[in-house]
């Protein structure tokens, strides 16, 4: 009943359940592994089903002069799509969009090579067939992902090693890089299938590093700045954060159509608004809308402005500068900038100052009783 | 067709005397309406007239375009004379093929630099009154106008020398002194919208995200009527808005008015139970500053949690204004309505001033709109299709109020002023 090839396939099967059933059972049900184990255990049953349903061909002898057909991947790589789909629609949507994608390619590429493999009887004419058609979209397809996984591995190098580390390494990279090129063009008559070892070397290194640095995972310096948010900050205070405040002197592309100005000067703080000649004490902002401050510090010392936004939901800063609850009232503030720098900070007060408690301020810290109300009617 | 012709003669009479008929008609028609055009034009009840300036800043623009206008007129009808000429004179009549010349090089250049002096003039002038336009730097009254679908909100920044000692917050229509430079900061809460009123300046559009600023400045008291002129959504064309100037003393009347505490209605009144029906329904999008709940705390609308923009008209005083719904509906019966837009400008700050009684109240309109308000204004407010906006209306929805609600409501707004 069962031949040979069959026999191989439902044993293979049967042994990935068993593997699958034992790694649930006494490893763990949801993790990586029993995802992958899955997969290899779905793909097989489908491989299975194709080898059954074929019944491993047809038994009619073959003429000996008969052309055989080459030995294909595409039906593994579309079964291994089609788990990939399947599998998406529990897990993720990304594994879900990949399947779809993998199988359409697979697909694409089984048609052409059936079609191209009784296009004649020339073997030969047959296989130029099939690569004058698939190779002008295969080659910028495999070169676009060979370059992206070399370029993210690169990547996952670049943030695990230090900063010193990292400009060693691109010096390294780029010379090995200009010596390779150097000598595929002075020496043409290198062997092919040299210049194909060195490059897939290269290329494999790379990949290499690439998975060893993303298991190391980023420098600590990274990891913290990640952990405080980059450019949110715990405490809107004169204390200068480690990274929140790093390299505060930034050229701001918005000048205009912004809702005040607001500039500290020998120590006041005063609000230029659009319309208004003199310097404003407070500032009137629709509600419900983003309006934008720039500061502006001619102070000699590095200082902050800091918005509070009143009660909790009354305002909100946007995603740059999320806004931190400290008690009962919400806070958002700029970095700390140097003289002659300035800041941009958008908020939007959601609702009216007549609901708030304390009003809604623009202050910079260590400056007492300086303070530009924001009124919001 | 010349073969039919030959065959048919009886049908070629009858085709070409029904042919000349269409044609007749055609042509009275296109000339009747050519003809109104023209008369349209000379419409003088026609508060939108662009060619009827009431301020220094619309002046402007119409001392610009009235000789453009001309001049350009002028040219078009001379260009259209000799079109016509030459149409005429050169017909086919089976007359041979003229000689063929290549350019005329003395004509060609004297057609593209008249041309190109007259656009010269023009654009020194042009460019002049822009920069006249843009002034912002001499303003005496600077008022805050945020868009949104679709109506105008108006919020006045705290400006001592106008007695502005809170911010002022109204919708519909912007109140302004006459005779005084007055500058509008715009801006959007949702899409582009565009101000415009054209008895007053130009247009300028209202950006999210952006602040533009537009001078206003009438010359006398009055009403002076726009509507936004960027396509904003379903309501576009009933996104209307109204500019009343006031003489100075009037306007100080109006600033002190509008900054009068709230006093909330008898007990035991209509108006007093309108007053709960507003706090149960109305407040949860509509702001009426002063107004507190039965527990003594401030009511605080919450449009950020209920409208897409963000925001609801403010009805503090509404009974000061004489619109509502974005300024689509009249507060005022017909006859109140003309007797304060037809008023001579020494009556009229006082005819405005006194607001929306009982009696002059549109309560026909106001009622509708409390009954079933998206019914009234084309709104989103369909509450099976709210998944886009978060739930969000844009506008107001249909509250199903019942009549006994309506009546207290229509009780409580009447004492707004």
């Amino acid at each position: 009943m069962f031949k040979v090839g069959s026999k191989l396939f439902l044993g293979l099967t049967g042994f990935a359940a068993l593997v699958l059933l034992a790694y649930i059972i006494f490893v763990e049900r949801l993790a990586v592994g029993g995802v992958a184990l899955s997969l290899v255990f779905a793909a097989l049953v489908g491989l299975t089903s194709i080898v059954l349903a074929v019944n491993e061909g047809d038994d009619e002898v073959q003429p000996r002069d008969a052309t055989l057909t080459r030995a294909s991947m595409w039906p593994l790589v579309t079964v291994v799509g089609l788990v990939l789909f399947v599998l998406g629609l529990v897990v993720a949507q990304v594994y879900f969009v990949f399947g779809i994608v993998v199988v359409l390619a697979a697909l694409a590429e089984w048609m052409v090579q059936s079609w191209s493999e009784s296009a004649s009887d020339d073997v030969l004419h047959n296989e130029s067939a099939r690569r004058r058609l698939l190779h002008p979209i295969e080659f910028p397809v495999l070169a676009a992902l060979g370059l992206g996984v070399i370029l993210f591995s690169f990547s996952r190098i670049m943030l695990a090693i230090s900063k010193s580390s990292g400009a060693a390494m691109f010096i390294v990279v780029a010379s090995l890089v200009l010596l390779a090129g150097s000598l595929f063009a002075l020496r043409p008559s290198l062997k092919p299938a040299l210049v194909s070892g060195i490059c897939v070397v290269g290329a494999i290194g790379i990949v290499a590093g690439g998975i060893a640095g993303a298991g190391a995972g980023m420098r600590t310096e990274l990891a913290e700045a990640k952990e405080e948010g980059h450019f949110s900050h715990r405490e809107c205070g004169t204390e200068k954060s480690k990274y929140f405040d790093k390299k505060a002197m930034k050229t701001l592309s918005l000048r205009s159509n912004v809702a005040a100005v607001i500039e500290l000067r020998d120590g006041k703080l005063t609000a230029a608004v659009a319309g208004f000649e003199d310097p404003q004490e407070t500032i009137s902002v629709p509600r419900s809308n983003p309006v934008t401050f720039i500061f502006r510090n001619h102070d000699d010392t590095e200082r902050r402005m800091v918005a509070t936004l009143g009660t909790a939901m009354a305002a909100s800063a946007t995603q740059e500068a999320p806004s931190e609850k400290h008690g009962d009232s919400n806070e958002t503030c700029t970095q700390l900038i140097p003289n002659g720098a300035e800041q941009g900070l958008t908020i939007t007060y959601n609702k009216p100052s007549i609901a708030q408690e304390t009003p809604f301020t623009l202050s910079v810290p260590g400056l007492d009783g300086q303070y530009i109300e924001v009124l919001v009617p | 067709m010349n073969h039919e012709r030959t065959n048919a003669p009886a049908d070629r009479h009858g085709f070409s005397v029904r042919r000349m008929g269409v044609r007749s008609l055609v042509s009275r028609v296109a000339a009747a309406l050519g003809l109104l055009v023209v008369l349209a034009s000379c419409a003088t009840d026609a508060p939108q007239d662009t060619w009827q300036p009431k301020g220094p800043n619309a002046k402007l623009i119409d001392d610009l375009q009235q000789p453009i206008f001309a001049v350009a007129g002028i040219i078009g009808i001379i260009v259209f004379a000799v079109i016509v000429y030459v149409i005429w004179r050169y017909k086919d009549r089976g007359q041979p093929i003229p000689e063929q010349t290549h350019g005329k090089p003395a004509l060609e250049i004297t057609l593209t630099v008249i041309p190109a002096l007259i656009l010269a003039v023009v654009g020194v002038f042009t460019v002049r009154a822009i920069f006249d336009l843009a002034r912002t730097d001499d303003s005496e009254l600077v008022i805050n106008v945020t868009g949104q679908q679709w109506w105008w909100e108006y919020d006045y920044p705290v400006q001592n020398e106008w007695g502005i000692t809170q911010p002022i917050i109204t919708s519909g229509q912007l109140v302004m002194p006459a005779g005084t430079k007055v500058l509008l900061r715009e801006t959007s809460r949702d899409v582009i919208h565009s101000y415009w009123i054209p008895a007053l300046n130009g247009k300028r559009d209202a950006v999210p995200g952006r602040i533009h600023t537009l001078r206003l400045e009438a010359d006398e008291p009055g009403i002076y009527a726009g509507q936004c002129t960027e396509f904003c959504g379903l309501s576009h064309a009933n996104m209307r808005m109204e500019a009343v100037a006031l003489s100075k003393e009037d306007f100080a009347a109006w600033v002190a008015n509008q900054q009068a505490a709230y006093t909330s209605p008898a007990e035991g009144t209509l108006a007093k139970e309108g007053e709960s029906v507003f706090l149960n329904q109305c407040v949860r999008c509509h702001q009426v500053n002063g107004l507190k709940r039965a527990d003594g705390t401030l009511a605080i609308a919450a449009p950020d949690e209920n409208v897409w923009s963000g925001a609801a008209p403010n009805l503090s005083k509404l009974m000061t204004r004489n619109t509502f719904a974005g300024a689509m509906f009249d507060l005022l019966r017909d006859a109140c309505r003309d007797d304060v837009w037809k008023s001579a400008s020494a009556d009229f700050g006082a005819k405005y001033l006194a607001g929306v009684d009982e009696t002059c109240l549109n309560v026909t309109d106001l009622r509708a709109w409390l009954r079933n308000a998206p019914a009234e204004k084309p709104m989103y407010s369909n509450p099976a299709l709210l998944t886009e906006t978060n739930g969000k209306y844009r506008g107001m929805p249909n509250l199903g109020l019942s009549e006994s609600d309506i009546d207290k409501l229509v009780a409580y707004l009447l004492t707004l002023k």
